[in-house]
């Protein structure tokens, strides 16, 4: 599958960039284009921020996971306390930044 | 699908968890090539030693940039399993990437304390 | 080719290098997301107009 010219990856690998994460989410929205993000390892910390969860509804079930691992490792339940705004299906593993590196015409890391 | 060469920089002794992540792309059929910058290394325990080894058996290679690679961080037959690269060869290598990953965050300033030295 | 350099703080010496060496013979841009209002419109339209993009630490 050829990479979508549309589609914006976002990795988040850093813990401190929320705002840069919604901005840069919110801003690719506007321009019609598709925002995909995967966070991992610390970075699963920003679920818990108040902006997580209308984030993931913007984005949609396809479009945005975390690493189950990393959010495991932390400390955090993956079965019983699974963030606000996703789904199980959305708790997935580092295939899913595969995904990213595939599907989408544009990558930024933050 | 196309294989991807992707640089992942860890400059953070807290984040060599960019090795990890580049086994997950080595995986997926990617090359994947960590660079630990500056002897941020990780504590090499079993489980991280055996990573930075399959990602060599996936024709990836994790580096070290800015320090002599670790002689604690050795294969079966006793050969250093992290390669040492310039930051000059390093630059020059990535101009080859489809992807460069400065992972996580950046050095810290100050040297980390006794409760979280090891 | 269109290279992207982002900057989530202020580049060090290491930083700026590698930056050197990847934009050399290239069509560079930059931005600077350590900044108290980064305009992420202007970003979005630069990631997508380049043809790569590094985000620095």
């Amino acid at each position: 599958m050829a990479a979508d010219p549309n589609k914006l990856a976002i990795f988040v690998t850093s813990p401190q960039n929320m705002r840069h994460v919604v901005g840069i989410a919110n801003a690719a929205k506007k321009a019609g284009k598709v925002p995909m993000i995967f966070f991992t390892y610390k970075s699963i910390h920003l679920t818990k921020d108040a902006r997580f969860k209308g984030l993931a509804e913007m984005c949609g079930e396809e479009n945005l996971a975390i690493c189950a691992d990393s959010y495991t490792c932390e400390g955090y339940d993956s079965a019983a306390d699974i963030p606000a705004g996703l789904t199980a299906n959305q708790m997935r593993t580092q295939a899913f930044h595969g995904a990213l590196l595939d599907e989408c015409g544009k990558y930024i890391v933050l | 699908m196309e294989s991807l060469k992707v640089y992942i920089l860890v400059a953070n002794r807290m984040y060599c968890d960019g090795v990890r992540s580049g086994l997950g792309l080595a995986v997926e059929n990617h090359y994947a090539y960590p660079v630990i910058m500056n002897g941020e290394f990780p504590t090499f325990s079993t489980y991280m030693t055996e990573n930075i080894a399959w990602v060599m058996d996936m024709e990836g290679q994790v580096y070290s940039c800015g320090a002599p690679a670790p002689d604690n961080c050795v294969d079966e037959e006793g050969d250093k399993l992290i390669a040492e690269i310039s930051l000059e060869e390093l630059g020059e290598a990535m101009r080859e990437a489809d992807f460069i990953i400065p992972y996580g965050l950046q050095k810290q300033t100050n040297e980390p304390p006794p409760a979280c030295a090891e | 080719m269109k290279i992207l350099q982002v900057y989530r703080s202020e580049p060090n010496d290491q930083i700026k290098t590698l930056v050197g060496i990847l934009n050399r013979d290239r069509d560079a841009d930059e931005f600077f997301l350590n900044v108290e209002s980064p305009d992420y419109d202007q970003l979005v339209a630069k990631v997508f107009a380049a043809d790569k993009t590094v985000c620095w630490w």
